[in-house]
C-alpha cells in the first residue's frame, strides 16, 4: 500500500504546490506596465507587425477589442512548440523541445494509462495501443533531451559557466525518471505497469495485488523517482509552467491602460486605501523622501 | 581576464580591473569601415582613476559620483548598504510596483542564452562574457540566493554550507563585487530586446534597472548626467538642460522669428502658443531639442499652426521638458517628474498631452506613469505620431514627394516601438512624403534596416548613454553600444551609396535620445565625410511641403 500512497501523495503535492505557487504570484500587487510588443491581444493586423492601440489618435476615446483568438493561438503555439526558442535559438530548441515534448507525451501517457485501466472494449484497447506508443516516445524523447542538455551544459563553456549544481541535478533527475521508466518497459512491453498503478490508485489497493511475485524492484525505483520529481518540480524553477503564464499574460502582454472606471484604476484605488505601515522599509538615499519643489525656483 | 573565460563569480576577484576590451575583440564593421585604419581606437581612462573611482570592471566609468572606499570600514559599509538595498528591492514595502515581474525574472531563468543572441552590446564585444545579458542578472541571483531567505529577508552573514553552493549561491561578496555590479548595470541599454526573444519572457533589462535603482535609491550613486545634472536639475530649474523659464521663452520667440523669416514667405507669421488654458493639446518637447536641434520644435510649430490645431506649450517647471531620466535609474525621480508633468497639464486644463519626438519621454509619460495614480487624475497621454499621420494622410499639408528625393533610413526608437507598439504611423508618413522609385529598399521609398519595427536594435544611446559624457564612458558608448546601429545604417545604405559623397544621406531618428546617439556616431566615425545627416521625422514633412520655397533641410539649401 505504501507505493499506492506515494503515488497519491505525489499527485496531490504536484497539483497542490503548483496551485500554491500560482496563487502566490497571482496575489502580488498590480505592477507598473512592462509592455513588450508584439502583443497578441491586439487586432490580427496589429499583432502581425507588433502594433498597439496607441497607434491611434485619441486612443483613450476609442473602444478596445481584446483579441482572444490571437491570445489563445499565440499561447498554444508557445506552450506546445516553444516557438520563441525555435525562432531565436534553433540549435538549442531541438534538445529542449525533445525534453519538453517528452514530458507532454508522458502526461498524455498517464491519462491513457488511467483510461486503459478502466475503459472496456475497443476504447480500452485503443488506449492500450496509444499508451504504448506514447510511453515509448516519452521515454526516448525525455532521455535524449536530458542527455543532450546535460552534455551541452557540461562541455559548452557559455552554458557551463552559468549552470549551477542544482540545474545539473534537475536534468539528471528527469533523466533518471525517463531511463527507469524505459527499463521497466523492457520487461513489460505494453506498459501494463502504468495501468496497474492507475488501478491501484483509483481502487485504493496495494500495487502488489497486481503482481503475483511482488512489485518488481525496477518498478519500485521508477515510482519513487517519479514521485520525487512530481513533488520537486513545483518547488523549483522547473515550475516555469506557472511562471510562464504570468510573465506573458500579466507582465509583457498586460497593456491595459489606466482609464477612469477601469479595473486598473480600481486596483490603484484599493492599494491607496490600504493603511500605511509606519514601520515599513524605506529607501535610504536622501533624495528618496524629497518632494518636487512646491513652488517655482526658476531663475 | 579573458572575455571568454569570465564566470559570474569572477566578479568578486579582488584586484584591479577585471577585464579590458580591445579593438581586436570588437565585431568587425561593414564597408567602408572594414579596413583597419577606419576603426577609431578605444580611449581608456587614466590609471590614477582606479584609486579614486570605480574603474575596476572594464576600465570604463559610468557612475561618476562613486568614490572608491578608502578604508576597510568604508568597504564593509558599502557591502552592507548594498545588501540593505537588495532587501528593499525584494520587499513589497519598497518595490511593490515591479515585484511580480522582478521575482519572475529572478526565479525562472533557464540559462538557455537565447537573450544573448538578441543583445547588440554582447554581439559588438565579440561575445565577451561580461556583456552577456545574463551576466549581471546571474551575479544578482547568486547574491540573493546566498544572502536572502525565500521571503526576501536578509540573512546576516549569508547562508553557509553545501546547499547554498548547490542552488547557485557560490559567490563572495566584497566591495569590488558591489562596485563592479553597479558599473555592469550601465553596460546595458535597457532596450529589452533580450526580453522580447526570451522563451519565458524574462527581462534582463528590468534586472539591470533594478541594480541601478539599488545604487541610486539606497547608496546614492548614479551618473551625474542622469541625476544631479538630470532629474535634480529638471525639478529645480524646469529642464534637465538647465534652461529656466525666461531663456526658454526667449528661445521659443527666437525660433518663431526664424520660422517666420525662413518659411513665412512674407505671408505667414509663426507663433508658438504658450500657456494657453483650455487648449486641446499640451505639446511636450524634449527641451534638449531647443538647444541642439531647434529645427525640430520649429517644424512642430509650423505643422500644428498650418493644421489649425488647438495647442500650447507650457512654461511651467517640467512643462516644457518631456524628459524623465528617472525612467533609467530611479523610481522616485521618475515619479516626481511624471507627477509634475501631469500637474502642469491639469492646471492648464488641456484635454491631452502629446509627446513630441522623444522616445523615452513617450514611455515615461504613457507607460511608466500610467499606473502611478488613479485614471481619473490623469490627463490622457498620446504620441505625436498618430496625430501627425492622420494630418499628413488626410491631405492637410500640400506635399510634393519629389522634394524628398534623397536616401532616408528609418531608425525605430525602442521606447515607443518595441515598448509601446507604435510602429506603423511613421511608416505611413514616410510612404506619403518620400519620392518613390529612386531610393529605398523592400519596395519602399525609404530604407528599412534589416531588423526593424519591434525587432529593431537600440541606437546605443538608450537608458542615458546618449547624454553620459563624463569620464571615459563615451568610449564604451561610441565603440561598443553604437556599433550595431552603425552597422545597420551602413548595411541599409550599402557601400556604393555610402561612398557616393555627392548624395546626402539622412538618418531619420524620431527621438531626441536617438538623435544624440546619431550625433555621436557621426562624430566618432566621421560619417560627415560620407555626406551623412540625421534628424527627425517632422523635418522631412516640412521639407516636402510645397508651401515653402526654401528647403527645410539645411543640407539641401544652396549656400
Amino acid at each position: 500500500m505504501i507505493l499506492t500512497l506515494i503515488c497519491w501523495v505525489a499527485l496531490i503535492a504536484f497539483i497542490g504546490l503548483s496551485v500554491k505557487k500560482f496563487m502566490a504570484y497571482g496575489s502580488m500587487p498590480q505592477h507598473g506596465r512592462q509592455d513588450l510588443y508584439p502583443i497578441p491581444l491586439e487586432s490580427d493586423e496589429k499583432m502581425h507587425y507588433g502594433g498597439s492601440y496607441m497607434e491611434e489618435d485619441k486612443w483613450y476615446e476609442k473602444e478596445r477589442h481584446h483579441n482572444l483568438k490571437g491570445e489563445i493561438v499565440d499561447m498554444l503555439v508557445e506552450m506546445l512548440f516553444i516557438k520563441k526558442l525555435f525562432v531565436n535559438q534553433n540549435n538549442f530548441w531541438w534538445l529542449s523541445y525533445s525534453l519538453h515534448l517528452g514530458m507532454y507525451v508522458a502526461i498524455a501517457w498517464s491519462f491513457l494509462m488511467v483510461f486503459g485501466a478502466f475503459l472496456p472494449g475497443i476504447l480500452g484497447t485503443i488506449c492500450v495501443f496509444l499508451g504504448t506508443v506514447c510511453g515509448i516516445a516519452a521515454g526516448v524523447l525525455m532521455t535524449v533531451g536530458c542527455i543532450g542538455l546535460l552534455f551541452k551544459r557540461l562541455f559548452v563553456k557559455e552554458f557551463k559557466n552559468y549552470t549551477t549544481p542544482q540545474e545539473y541535478f534537475n536534468l539528471f533527475a528527469l533523466m533518471a525518471v525517463s531511463v527507469s521508466g524505459l527499463l521497466v518497459w523492457l520487461g513489460d512491453m505494453q506498459f501494463e505497469f502504468g495501468r496497474n498503478i492507475a488501478r491501484a490508485m483509483f481502487t485504493f489497493q496495494p500495487l502488489s495485488n497486481f503482481y503475483a511475485d511482488g512489485v518488481p524492484v525496477m518498478l519500485t525505483v521508477f515510482i519513487v523517482l517519479l514521485a520525487f520529481i512530481s513533488i520537486y518540480i513545483p518547488l523549483t524553477k522547473l515550475s516555469h509552467y506557472v511562471g510562464k503564464y504570468y510573465t506573458f499574460h500579466k507582465v509583457v502582454w498586460d497593456n491595459e491602460p489606466n482609464l477612469p472606471g477601469s479595473k486598473v484604476e480600481a486596483n490603484i484605488l484599493a492599494a491607496q486605501a490600504k493603511p500605511k505601515d509606519p514601520n515599513a522599509l524605506k529607501w535610504g538615499a536622501p533624495h528618496w523622501n524629497e518632494t518636487a519643489p512646491a513652488k517655482e525656483e526658476q531663475k | 581576464m579573458n572575455g571568454k573565460d569570465l564566470r559570474p563569480r569572477d566578479i568578486s576577484i579582488m584586484g584591479d580591473q577585471l577585464t579590458q576590451l580591445t579593438v581586436a575583440d570588437l565585431k568587425p564593421l561593414p564597408a567602408p569601415f572594414d579596413k583597419p585604419e577606419m576603426e577609431p581606437g578605444i580611449k581608456m581612462g587614466k590609471p590614477e582613476w582606479a584609486e579614486k573611482y570605480n574603474a575596476h570592471l572594464d576600465g570604463f566609468i559610468a557612475i561618476d559620483n562613486f568614490k572608491r572606499p578608502q578604508t576597510k570600514e568604508e568597504e564593509d559599509e558599502l557591502v552592507q548598504k548594498f545588501l540593505l538595498g537588495v532587501e528593499k528591492m525584494l520587499s513589497l514595502d519598497t518595490n511593490a510596483g515591479i515585484l511580480q515581474a522582478l521575482n519572475l525574472s529572478m526565479e525562472y531563468c533557464a540559462k538557455c542564452n537565447t537573450c544573448s543572441n538578441a543583445c547588440h552590446i554582447f554581439e559588438a564585444t565579440g561575445r565577451h562574457e561580461l556583456y552577456r545579458p545574463t551576466y549581471r542578472a546571474e551575479v544578482l541571483r547568486m547574491i540573493v540566493k546566498k544572502y536572502f531567505d525565500k521571503n526576501g529577508k536578509l540573512i546576516p552573514g549569508g547562508k553557509k554550507g553545501v546547499m547554498v553552493k548547490f542552488v547557485g549561491g557560490d559567490i563572495d561578496l566584497n566591495w569590488q563585487t558591489v562596485a563592479r555590479l553597479g558599473e555592469a548595470a550601465y553596460r546595458c541599454n535597457l532596450c529589452r530586446r533580450c526580453a522580447q526573444t526570451c522563451p519565458l519572457a524574462l527581462d534582463n533589462g528590468l534586472i539591470a534597472r533594478e541594480i541601478r535603482k539599488i545604487f541610486s535609491q539606497e547608496l546614492g550613486y548614479a551618473p551625474i548626467p542622469l541625476h544631479e545634472k538630470g532629474t535634480q536639475l529638471q525639478l529645480k530649474t524646469g529642464s534637465s538642460t538647465g534652461m529656466s523659464k525666461v531663456p526658454f521663452l526667449d528661445t521659443v520667440e527666437f525660433l518663431d522669428e526664424d520660422a517666420t523669416d525662413l518659411f513665412g514667405e512674407g505671408v505667414t507669421e509663426y507663433k508658438t502658443p504658450m500657456d494657453v488654458e483650455g487648449a486641446d493639446i499640451l505639446l511636450l518637447h524634449n527641451a534638449g531639442e531647443f538647444n541642439a536641434w531647434p529645427e525640430n520644435p520649429m517644424a512642430f510649430t509650423m505643422l500644428f499652426q498650418e493644421a489649425g490645431l488647438s495647442w500650447t506649450l507650457s512654461s511651467e517647471i517640467c512643462g516644457y521638458d518631456n524628459v524623465n531620466y528617472g525612467l533609467w535609474y530611479d523610481d522616485a525621480q521618475a515619479r516626481k517628474v511624471a507627477v509634475k508633468q501631469n500637474e502642469v497639464a491639469k492646471k492648464l486644463g488641456v484635454k491631452r498631452i502629446v509627446i513630441a519626438e522623444c522616445g523615452h519621454a513617450h514611455k515615461a509619460a504613457a507607460i511608466f506613469a500610467d499606473r502611478l495614480y488613479p485614471g481619473k487624475d490623469r490627463v490622457p497621454v498620446q504620441s505625436f505620431l498618430p496625430l501627425m499621420r492622420d494630418l499628413v494622410l488626410s491631405g492637410t499639408y500640400d506635399i510634393d514627394p519629389s522634394r524628398n528625393d534623397f536616401p532616408v533610413v528609418l531608425h525605430d526608437p525602442c521606447n515607443y516601438v518595441r515598448q509601446m507598439g507604435i510602429v506603423k504611423p511613421q511608416r505611413d508618413i514616410l510612404k506619403y512624403i518620400m519620392k518613390p522609385g529612386h531610393y529605398g529598399n523592400m519596395g519602399l521609398p525609404y530604407y528599412e534596416m534589416k531588423e526593424h519595427g519591434v525587432n529593431n536594435y537600440c541606437c546605443g544611446g538608450g537608458s542615458g548613454f546618449a547624454i553620459m559624457n563624463s569620464m571615459n564612458f563615451p568610449a564604451f558608448r561610441d565603440n561598443v553600444a553604437h556599433r550595431k546601429k552603425l552597422s545597420q545604417i551602413l548595411e541599409a545604405f550599402g557601400p556604393e551609396l555610402m561612398e557616393n559623397t555627392d548624395v546626402p544621406k539622412y538618418i531619420c531618428a524620431p527621438c531626441s535620445n536617438c538623435k544624440g546617439a546619431m550625433r555621436s556616431i557621426i562624430e566618432h566615425y566621421e560619417l560627415d565625410r560620407f555626406n551623412v545627416h540625421y534628424g527627425g521625422l517632422v523635418e522631412l514633412i516640412c521639407n516636402g511641403m510645397t508651401k515653402y520655397s526654401t528647403p527645410f533641410m539645411e543640407f539641401l539649401r544652396d549656400e
